[in-house]
């Protein structure tokens, strides 16, 4: 992928987000351990230790899937991208939600230097939630799943048609929030939070 | 609406970039960077990273450079190097006068990080005297590693780090020069390697005593209660630790319940027993001590043993304790009767150890090193030949009784006993009781009530250490008459050694010494005769009270076959439990069991030492010399405080008998260890009067870069420990401050005179020196107490504040040589460069006029006749109507700051530029108006905000709110609110505007919780982050923050706005923040019953706009 001025800075600013997602998105599925930890590697990203998925599938189904939220990102369609992790029955038991908005409106030059190092603390924030999270049980499942502003047009770009309405099961209540971190600057603000599912929930 | 991801293979390979590609492409950065890094670490690590790293290094940042790979640029470089520092050395050897040989000749020094003085100077020395210096590390052409420090790292790899080089510190070069001839560098080996290298035997092990002489004072004070007997790890190698036999003569100690938690084995490996003296040990065991347990028992070093043995632990572990001495604090005597507890007396810590027996048995070994500093002889080398030795073990009866009673002839034969209060209820503890006494029952350790119970006509003395002092000394000049192999063990016990050819029948010899003891100090002695230091003690036991025992070699299995394990040394409770339930009880028995399943069973050293013991082997050498690792001073009777000021003024006196050691012993110290004494939270009352009672014992310690003696330093360092305990200060039963990494003075010393502006002020002919410490009564008051209630509060806050940068930036060298200045020796008036004097900023002539006390103005006037200094002295002493000290450190630290400070005092003077040297003068005293009447407004005014309400903090807390408010100048102040329309604020944007709208308006609030908030909102920095603000407000506010109750509603409504207005502001972006905000504000409503309300009221409203834009609640 060329790089250079003749982006636009939405272009840019969703370039730098996909790359950050994949492997933020990669550091959350490590964190949780759904797969042995030799199953990732070490590797450095904005100078920060992250963990890179060994395995071809894996490493295909993350890359994929946020490649392919990059024209919508772009367009700031993206309002969530969350990674959700389901028991044996198929109900989400925590859910790690990156909040995104990409600027439209923003003109000038994307201050790349400046993005990855507000980006960086995500990756510094992560491994210290890790208290905060649930424990998975076995035999549990995850998927990333994408939340939209409105639905994309077929139309606007042919990447559309590869996804299909989800019917991920929800929670009733209200979930519970803990933000993780918090990032806004010009044009581009990410915010990660955790959710679980709200205390009435479970009794049932 | 939401769309899975999961998506079809086929879509996959759509992908433009992977996750690969990424790293890929960021390889190239990192490898460079890591490039420089690795050129860095390589001078230091030998090479060994040329291996792994050298090929994908060149790969990727020398494709282009003229080298094929790395190695051969560096040997290029190297190369380089060289010719360089031929070529300088040649010409600064024909500029120097070096006359004859070069001292350095074949000398090949790399110098390794950090050093005093700095590589570039000890370059030059080598340089001028004919030796090599290294830029990189090499094995082969570097001979000697100079470096003052290492890493732990490092130690721990010692031999990949040197290859096998000698490690030394860079006064060998510099005491070379000196001499003007090369020095061995055996005794300038560093430290930390000596320590190290403690189970390898080699050679330079025994040199080592060479090393340990030279050192200053090693006098053994750990703690009133604690007396650890150290040994000097370098000479364990060819010698036994004296584990057991300092005991300065069976005192004992009472059991307390709080010694239950004690490590098993530390207990069994510590205690030791003595026969006729039950001996029993509380719990309180030092940290290393803890820590590295089986230390106590390298008792039995073979040498087998010792090869096996890497040298795994850093020299701190080789600590050796010596619980022998340990009491519980009750053995101590107590303050004079009125003064019983922290409470009472303020001079408390101080007449605590001045009525110490353990205290006296403390720094009696430093009395005594100095009486007989030959003592440290060194002659075990011809001590491992073979010829025949024999040990006298020497032990006064009952020492503390019976040098009481010698002037008490009738008293002899009446039970006697030595205890620091005769009260018969009391619950002090006996210290030593004769013979008689003991018939009875009585014992050293228990209660004086249970004493008089036992022996209703027992009769009780005080202490006399005086008397203790001289029979002490009496004892070691008849001891030292007969000869000069002698071990100190205590005042009152010591072993000597003789070799066959040198006496011909050492009992008669000890016959001799028992009898001249006699007759000089009317006290009695008991004398055990016998192969080695082990036997020779246990003979001893048989002896007492007032004889003599021979156990000759042949008879040894005899006698130990019968003893009772427990009379080993070595052995204490636990371990004597363990082995009664394998049935074993006696020596005999205990030799029927194999060595390996002892060192199995009870781990190496100790089943070492067990199987040792059992057969009457022990390899210790006579006169050791045991150098102290540690000094301190802990104090666990009658330790009560009622609040916070208590707690500080102890610590205070704490630290300064700690300094006062350090300084006895003539050693600066770099880690800093806080022992507290937490009440546990079901203790009662402790049964002993004034005692600790059942407690949690708790630590903190901290090594700062630059050892130091100074108190004031050690009490900013034990302040911060404090501080990171967060504990009750009504719980503390006992504190103790313990100071390790001990480095002799005279090569401590020469970092700190560099910077101290003596140098400065001195001439070149001030050789004598009067030495007074100079101390500031005020800036004590102000630095050491954190808690300053409502009135002082905004000093104290300032004083801590700016304590605050120096305190955390402790690790950095150059900050904390700066503050250790501060007591220096001044020179002689007469001794000052005047010249240097006059030319100094008016500013910081008052101040060392001030020093003087106005003898230097009087000086200088005579000289000039002019009075132009006078002057101005009078005027900044005019000012300087409440003296306002300022912390060395942050005067260090923040220039803007200090210069600022001055400024009431400079006014009439246009500002003198004295930022540069403000940093070096060491010891501040300045003056600050005593009100802001006096404050020149058009200055104060010219101030950034934050600089402002420092001042205005610090200013008497009498100013009026008008003075405040007239001096302002800031332009949001007019939006100044009255108090009656603050509820009617929230249509108002209160976050609009840089500071926030609110600012203003709270800092004219009469509110006093407004007015912190507006405070707060400058000391966090201005960054308009409520979290910040908050944060700030929880760390430096302790007060309760509704004083007052009236104008509540208004004020939990007004807050209400603000918290409302800020969630809309940043729920959107940033719910981090609110999620932090709130966390903390939850924090207070613990504390605040008015945040709690605004907490209740507010609450659900976040939640419904977190819901509204997340879907969900915050979860808080």
């Amino acid at each position: 992928m060329e790089r250079g001025d003749n982006q636009s800075p939405q272009a840019q600013t969703a370039r730098i987000l996909v790359e950050f997602l994949e492997a933020a998105i990669t550091s959350i599925v490590f964190l949780k351990g759904v797969y042995p930890s030799g199953a990732f590697e070490r590797r450095r990203y904005m100078n920060v230790v992250v963990q890179k998925a060994r395995h071809p599938e894996l490493r295909e189904y993350i890359n994929s899937a946020i490649t392919g939220l990059l024209p919508f990102i772009q367009k700031g369609l993206v309002e969530r991208v969350a990674v959700i992790f389901f028991n044996s029955e198929n109900i989400p038991l925590e859910r790690f939600i990156f909040k995104l908005s990409v600027n439209q409106s923003y003109g000038s030059k994307v201050e790349e230097a400046e993005l990855e190092f507000s980006l960086r603390s995500f990756f510094i924030k992560l491994p210290v939630v890790e208290p905060l999270t649930k424990v998975l049980p076995q035999d549990c499942r995850w998927e990333i799943t994408a939340y939209f502003r409105s639905l994309p047009h077929a139309s606007t770009s042919k990447d559309a048609e590869l996804w299909i309405p989800t019917d991920t099961k929800e929670w009733l209540q209200p979930p519970l929030i803990t933000p993780v971190k918090s990032m806004s600057s010009e044009p581009l603000g990410v915010q990660l939070y955790l959710e679980h599912p709200s205390v009435s929930e479970l009794k049932p | 609406m939401s769309f899975n991801s999961s998506r079809s293979a086929d879509s996959g390979s759509k992908s433009k970039r992977s996750f690969n590609s990424i790293s890929s492409n960021r390889s190239g950065n990192s490898n460079s960077s890591d490039n420089s890094k690795k050129k860095k670490t390589t001078q230091k690590t030998l090479g060994m990273a040329w291996g792994s790293n050298s090929r994908s290094a060149s790969r990727s940042s020398f494709r282009n450079s003229p080298f094929s790979d790395f190695g051969s640029y560096m040997a290029v470089k190297n190369q380089k190097l060289q010719e360089q520092f031929e070529a300088e050395a040649t010409s600064s050897s024909n500029s120097g006068s070096s006359n004859g040989k070069p001292i350095f000749q074949g000398v090949s020094i790399f110098v390794d990080g950090f050093t005093v003085p700095s590589s570039q100077e000890l370059k030059g020395y080598m340089l001028k005297h004919g030796g090599r210096f290294e830029n990189y590390f090499s094995r082969h052409r570097v001979t000697h590693i100079i470096c003052s420090n290492l890493p732990d790292s490092k130690i721990k790899n010692l031999r990949s780090f040197s290859a096998g080089l000698p490690v030394v510190k860079p006064a060998w070069l510099l005491d070379s020069v000196g001499a003007n001839k090369l020095l061995s560098w055996v005794p300038y080996q560093l430290d930390q390697v000596v320590g190290e290298t403690h189970n390898q035997p080699k050679l330079s092990s025994f040199f080592a005593l060479k090393s340990s002489a030279v050192s200053v004072g090693s006098t053994n004070y750990v703690t009133g209660q604690e007396n650890s007997e150290i040994e000097d790890p370098s000479l364990k190698g060819g010698t036994i630790n004296d584990a057991d036999s300092s005991g300065p003569c069976g005192y004992t100690d009472h059991s307390k319940p709080c010694s239950r938690d004690w490590d098993d084995s530390v207990h069994g490996n510590s205690t030791s027993v003595r026969s006729g003296e039950v001996t029993c040990h509380d719990g309180k065991f030092s940290e290393g001590n803890l820590s590295e347990p089986s230390n106590c028992l390298m008792l039995d070093k073979g040498s087998v043993d010792d090869l096996d043995q890497p040298s795994p632990c850093p020299p701190s572990a080789s600590v050796v304790s010596d619980n022998a001495k340990k009491s519980t604090s009750s053995a101590i005597t107590g303050p004079s009767k009125q003064h019983h507890s922290t409470l009472v007396d303020p001079n408390f810590v101080e007449n605590y150890f001045k009525k110490s027996r353990l205290h006296f048995i403390g720094t009696w070994r430093s009395r005594y090193r100095k009486r007989f500093p030959s003592s440290k002889y060194s002659s075990s080398i011809v001590n491992a030949s073979a010829q025949r030795t024999s040990v006298i073990h020497v032990d006064m009866d009952c020492f503390f009784v019976s040098v009481v009673i010698r002037n008490h002839p009738e008293l002899r034969d009446k039970p006697v006993a030595v205890c620091h209060s005769d009260n018969p209820r009391g619950t002090a503890e006996i210290s030593s009781a004769n013979y008689p006494a003991r018939d009875y029952g009585v014992r050293a350790g228990i209660f004086v009530r249970d004493a008089k119970a036992l022996c209703p006509h027992l009769t009780i003395f005080p202490y006399d250490f005086e008397a203790y002092e001289e029979v002490a000394d009496q004892l070691y000049d008849i001891l030292h008459k007969h000869c000069n192999r002698i071990q100190a063990v205590s005042c009152d016990e010591a072993f000597i050694e003789v070799t066959d050819s040198e006496v011909e029948d050492p009992q008669f010899l000890a016959s001799v010494i028992r009898k001249e003891i006699v007759e000089t100090t009317g006290c009695t002695a008991s004398a055990g005769i016998s192969g080695n230091l082990l036997m020779a003690r246990l003979a001893t036991k048989v002896a007492k009270p007032n004889g003599q025992c021979c156990i000759p070699s042949e008879k040894v299995d005899d006698y130990l076959n019968d003893l009772p394990i427990k009379s080993l040394p070595g052995i204490g409770r636990v371990l004597e439990e363990k082995l009664k339930r394998k049935q074993i009880q006696t020596c005999g028995q205990l030799r029927m069991i194999p060595k390996e399943s002892l060192q199995k069973e009870f781990g190496v050293k100790t089943g070492d030492m067990l199987w040792n013991y059992s057969r009457g082997v022990d390899n210790r050498l006579v006169g050791v010399i045991q150098e102290s690792k540690s000094v301190g001073a802990e104090v666990n009777w009658g330790v009560r405080f009622n609040d916070m000021k208590d707690c500080q003024h102890f610590l205070m006196n704490l630290c300064k008998e700690v300094s006062l050691r350090l300084q006895g012993c003539a050693v600066e110290g770099r880690t800093f260890t806080l022992k507290i004494k937490k009440r546990r939270n079901d203790a009662e009352e402790p049964v002993k009067y004034m005692g600790c009672g059942d407690c949690e014992n708790l630590s903190h310690s901290m090594t700062v870069p630059m050892a130091t003696d100074d108190v004031d330093i050690i009490r900013r360092l034990t302040t911060q420990l404090f501080g990171s305990f967060h504990i009750d200060v009504k719980d503390i039963r006992g504190m103790g401050l313990q100071v390790s990494k001990l480095e002799s003075v005279d090569t401590a010393k020469q970092g700190h005179e560099r910077n101290s502006i003596r140098s400065w002020l001195a001439s070149a002919s001030a050789s004598s020196k009067q030495q007074h410490e100079i101390g500031s009564p005020a800036k004590e008051s102000a630095s050491g107490e954190i808690d300053k209630q409502h009135i002082d509060e905004s000093l104290g806050r300032f004083s801590t504040d700016l304590m605050g940068p120096a305190v955390q930036i402790g690790t950095n060298p150059s900050n904390f040589e700066a503050p250790s200045n501060q007591d220096f020796a001044l020179p002689d008036l007469g001794d000052l460069d005047l010249g240097v004097v006059e030319s100094l900023p008016p500013d910081l002539f008052s101040e060392i006029n001030d020093i003087y006390d106005g003898k230097l103005i009087n000086l200088m006037s005579k000289k000039k006749g002019k009075s132009v200094a006078q002057e101005r002295v009078q005027v900044a002493l005019k000012e300087g109507g409440g003296p306002f000290c300022c912390d060395p450190a942050c005067v260090n630290e923040n220039c803007v700051v200090d210069k600022e400070e001055k400024y009431p005092v400079d006014k009439i003077q246009s500002g003198p530029s004295n930022v540069g040297i403000s940093t070096e003068v060491p010891n501040k005293l300045d003056f600050m108006p005593s009100s802001l009447s006096q404050v020149d407004t058009s200055v104060l005014q010219q101030l950034p905000e934050e600089l402002r309400v420092d001042i205005l903090q610090v200013l008497p807390a009498h100013r009026q709110p008008e003075c405040v408010s007239d001096i302002n100048l800031d332009p949001p102040s007019k939006a100044k609110k009255s108090p009656e329309n603050q509820a009617s604020v929230s249509s108002k944007e209160l976050w609009a505007g840089n500071p926030p709208e609110w600012v203003a308006m709270f800092k004219h609030s009469n509110c006093y919780i407004f007015r912190i908030l507006a405070d707060m909102y400058y000391r966090s920095g201005s960054t308009g982050r409520l979290s910040a603000i908050l944060q700030c407000t929880l760390s430096e506010s302790q007060t309760l923050l509704d004083a007052s109750n009236d104008g509540w509603d208004d004020a939990i409504c007004c807050l209400c706005d603000l918290l409302k207005q800020y969630i809309k502001l940043r729920v959107e972006t940033d719910i981090e923040e609110i999620y932090v905000c709130f966390r903390l504000l939850k924090r207070f409503t613990t504390k605040s019953k008015l945040l709690s309300q605004v907490y209740n009221v507010i609450f659900p409203h976040l939640q419904a706009s977190v819901g509204e834009s997340y879907g969900g609640s915050l979860n808080i």
